[in-house]
């Protein structure tokens, strides 16, 4: 329950809705106390079954260990009054164990737990002699009639348990006003005691066990005439052998005639009654349950955790909406969702998509193919690949003239010129219309500020960055559908457009830093953190444009085999 | 932007039906009559709000020639949602629906929601394939059907939000993964603080009823 608690409330708090927050908090509140409540009736109830051992009787203090046995109490009140007949037939011959019982029970009374009602106990116990005789008779008549004698048993303990309500009761309430947490020990002292006294220290094991046995035949006026004596003997003889269906009868004479049965039948509903009634005046006396709260250990290790969950979560919260507001202005100048604007990625993802369908093309036709000449495929698509490194650096010198053109023309001229032998009509417009807009952008307004400078940069970089891995897209597409390849002209076009193409990336970042260098700016450091920040996003740029070079590479390999 | 989801669209169906004015009438609200022919995939992009959810559409647009169909193939994956259309005024861009729509099932995830859209709905006097007819095809094959016009936009709109909408309740249905991006649906960057709270409040409640019966 803790887990489930706090889980409620740091989402609640998630939600920053405060008025449902609210109610939601509300209800579980409520949810929880009803939960405590249930639990302390059922607790109340196991108590006396829980207690019956002596030995056990330090373990389950609370009643809570043993859940066969909470299954047990839970049911019908008719079924526990039956099971009480059966503990109590050796009341009796154990009464020497009595007092072993009740000496041990004796430390449990400073927890609240055991009972010590003894006297009021021993009343009951005569006035029921008095029923018990007049079955005895009966019973001993006739050992084939067990049913009829469990009947009247059953009659007797309905008697029985009038009478102890009324005792109950009464006893319950004039406690309760002597006070409330006198009340507790007492009720649950007296029982156990007697408890302790009649069944005569029963293994509880055994007790659950048989006992589920009984309830597993559901109707207890008809099979317990047999369950009840398989019960007494275990119990009783140690002779596990002599379990025959005489001896079966005789100790139910036996169990019938003991007088401790009817008395713990009634008592048992009684306490139950008490139990509830228990309940309600503690929660008279404990508006807040703290006492029963502590015992389930809510409250001590519960409490200051969900408060410290609420602040913490408030905290989180007040901190994302500050890292939000932060984003929101630091994605104006980040790249790669200005990339993803510019659809970049998407086409990236496109090309990714081909290169890998394209490869798993190259693999299956190596496979399929005769294996002598699997080694020329395998040389071939080398060849392929070394055709598409990319050369050194080197050559960028003479392509630097470009005469009288203007610089987008000039771009336009040498990505033409760089695949004029790929056999496929190129598209460059979007890359050298951009070129043309950022180069008047920046002649336009001599009094540009560093930080629209750097924003324009950023966003130059990822714009055209995306137009050129558009174009290897594009490419690839339309090389895989062309009707003649021509391996070589395609790797060596597309080699030569990834330097032009990188080239342009760089005189992009150039562009803006000379502005950033040329204008008067106060604050230098920041001016030259944005030139560091252009360079590294060229950078950046230059790779995704090699990576798209790279995808495509199958497409261009495949055309050769 | 900021989004809570996004889904994969393709749009798929033989050359001349309109995909890409489609496309353009969604994302731009415009009708070009005489359009490029699409070369492999275009792609569009558009926000849309579905229960209070800022949803981007990413439409990819493919090329409905024959010789691109290979490679429109390879793009199926990771479709969300699929808009199949045909041309009401041309019986063979119906007939050709089934090889279309047994591509698109071999080459997408199982639960890629389809929408049959019958195009050019402006062009009654021309009608060659009856309404009736894509409603009992979209009845045989499970799909959403729908008559759209790229130029008057008529049922345009509807036709990319509905197919979102049945993506969106897949979604709280469970049964699209959405963390599975194979299945077409990225989860947005404010997702975790946006919508996350309902479900695990939701759950948190749950918890703590049932704590009770242990």
């Amino acid at each position: 329950m803790p887990s489930s608690d706090s889980e409620d409330f740091e989402s609640a708090d998630e939600g920053r809705n405060s008025p449902s927050k609210k109610e939601r908090k509300k209800r579980l509140s409520s949810s929880n106390y009803s939960d405590n409540l249930e639990f302390d009736l059922e607790t109340k109830k196991d108590a006396p079954l829980a207690k019956s051992n002596p030995k056990d009787v330090a373990k389950s203090v609370d009643g809570w260990d043993d859940f066969d046995i909470n299954e047990e109490a839970e049911s019908s009140t008719k079924n526990i009054s039956g099971k009480a007949n059966v503990i109590k037939s050796d009341t009796k011959p154990t009464s020497v164990l009595n007092t072993n019982a009740k000496s041990e029970i004796q430390p449990e009374k400073s927890q609240d737990t055991g009972w010590d009602d003894f006297d009021d106990w021993g009343d009951t116990e005569t006035s029921c002699n008095i029923k018990e005789d007049q079955l005895k008779p009966q019973s001993e008549k006739k050992h084939s009639n067990i049913k009829d004698v469990t009947e009247r048993l059953a009659a007797a303990s309905t008697k029985n348990e009038g009478w102890g309500w009324g005792w109950g009761v009464d006893s319950i309430f004039s406690t309760a006003t002597a006070g409330i947490s006198t009340l507790t020990s007492q009720v649950s002292q007296g029982i156990s005691t007697v408890l302790e006294t009649s069944i005569g220290a029963p293994d509880p094991e055994e007790l659950a066990r048989k006992s589920k046995d009984v309830h597993s035949q559901q109707t207890l006026s008809k099979e317990p005439s047999i369950e009840k004596p398989q019960f007494d003997i275990s119990k009783n003889t140690d002779n596990e052998t002599s379990f025959q269906f005489g001896s079966l009868i005789s100790e139910v004479t036996k169990f019938v005639e003991t007088t401790g049965t009817k008395v713990l039948a009634g008592g048992l509903d009684t306490l139950e009654t008490i139990g509830k009634k228990t309940m309600e005046v503690l929660q008279d006396g404990d508006p807040g349950l703290a006492k029963k709260r502590a015992m389930l250990g809510l409250d001590p290790a519960d409490k200051p955790v969900l408060s410290q969950v609420l602040r913490e979560a408030k905290a989180k919260a007040e901190e994302e909406d500050r890292i939000r507001e932060q984003k929101r202005e630091a994605k104006e100048v980040h790249y790669e969702s200005l990339f993803d604007d510019f659809e970049g990625l998407v086409h990236l993802e496109a090309l990714e998509m081909l290169s890998r369908q394209v490869s798993m093309r190259i693999d299956e036709r190596l496979r399929s193919v005769d294996p002598s000449k699997r080694q020329d495929i395998k040389e071939t698509l080398q060849q392929v690949a070394e055709l598409c490194e990319m050369p050194d650096d080197d050559e960028e010198e003479e392509m630097e003239e470009s005469g009288d053109m203007s610089k987008p023309d000039a771009l336009h001229e040498r990505l033409l010129a760089s695949t004029r032998d790929i056999g496929l009509k190129m598209q460059y417009q979007p890359l050298i219309k951009q070129y043309t807009e950022t180069l008047e952008w920046l002649s336009s307004d001599p009094d540009l500020t560093e930080k629209a400078i750097y924003k324009r940069a950023v966003s130059s970089l990822a714009q055209a960055t995306a137009f050129s891995v558009e174009v290897y897209h594009k490419t690839a597409e339309m090389l895989l559908v062309k009707p003649r390849r021509s391996t070589a002209d395609e790797a060596d076009a597309l080699t030569q457009m990834t330097v032009v193409l990188t080239k342009h990336i760089g005189d992009i970042a150039t562009l803006f830093t000379e502005k950033l260098n040329s204008i008067t700016s106060e604050d230098k450091e920041q001016v030259n953190s944005h030139i560091t920040n252009i360079f590294l996003e060229a950078d950046n740029s230059s790779k995704y444009i090699q990576n798209a070079f790279h995808l495509a590479l199958p497409i261009i390999q495949i055309g050769a085999v | 932007m900021a989004y809570a989801y996004l889904f994969k669209y393709i749009i798929i169906g033989d050359t001349g039906v309109g995909k890409s004015c489609l496309l353009l009438q969604f994302t731009d609200k415009r009708f070009q009559p005489v359009h490029d022919l699409t070369i492999g995939v275009e792609f569009g992009a558009r926000m849309i709000t579905i229960d209070g959810k800022q949803i981007k559409l990413q439409i990819w647009d493919t090329a409905g020639q024959e010789a691109f169909r290979s490679i429109t193939r390879s793009y199926y994956r990771g479709a969300a949602g699929a808009l199949l259309v045909y041309d009401i005024t041309r019986r063979d861009t119906f007939n050709h629906l089934t090889t279309w729509l047994e591509d698109a099932r071999q080459h997408s995830n199982s639960n890629m929601v389809i929408m049959l859209i019958g195009n050019k709905s402006d062009l009654e006097s021309r009608r060659e394939v009856k309404k009736e007819e894509g409603e009992a095809f979209a009845r045989e094959h499970g799909l959403v059907f729908m008559e759209t016009s790229a130029k008057t936009a008529a049922n345009v709109e509807e036709a990319f939000i509905n197919t979102a909408k049945e993506i969106y309740e897949k979604i709280q249905e469970g049964v699209f993964d959405i963390n599975n991006e194979a299945n077409g649906i990225k989860i947005g960057p404010q997702h975790s603080t946006g919508g996350g709270a309902s479900g695990a409040g939701g759950a948190g409640a749950g918890g703590a009823a049932g704590g009770g019966c242990c």
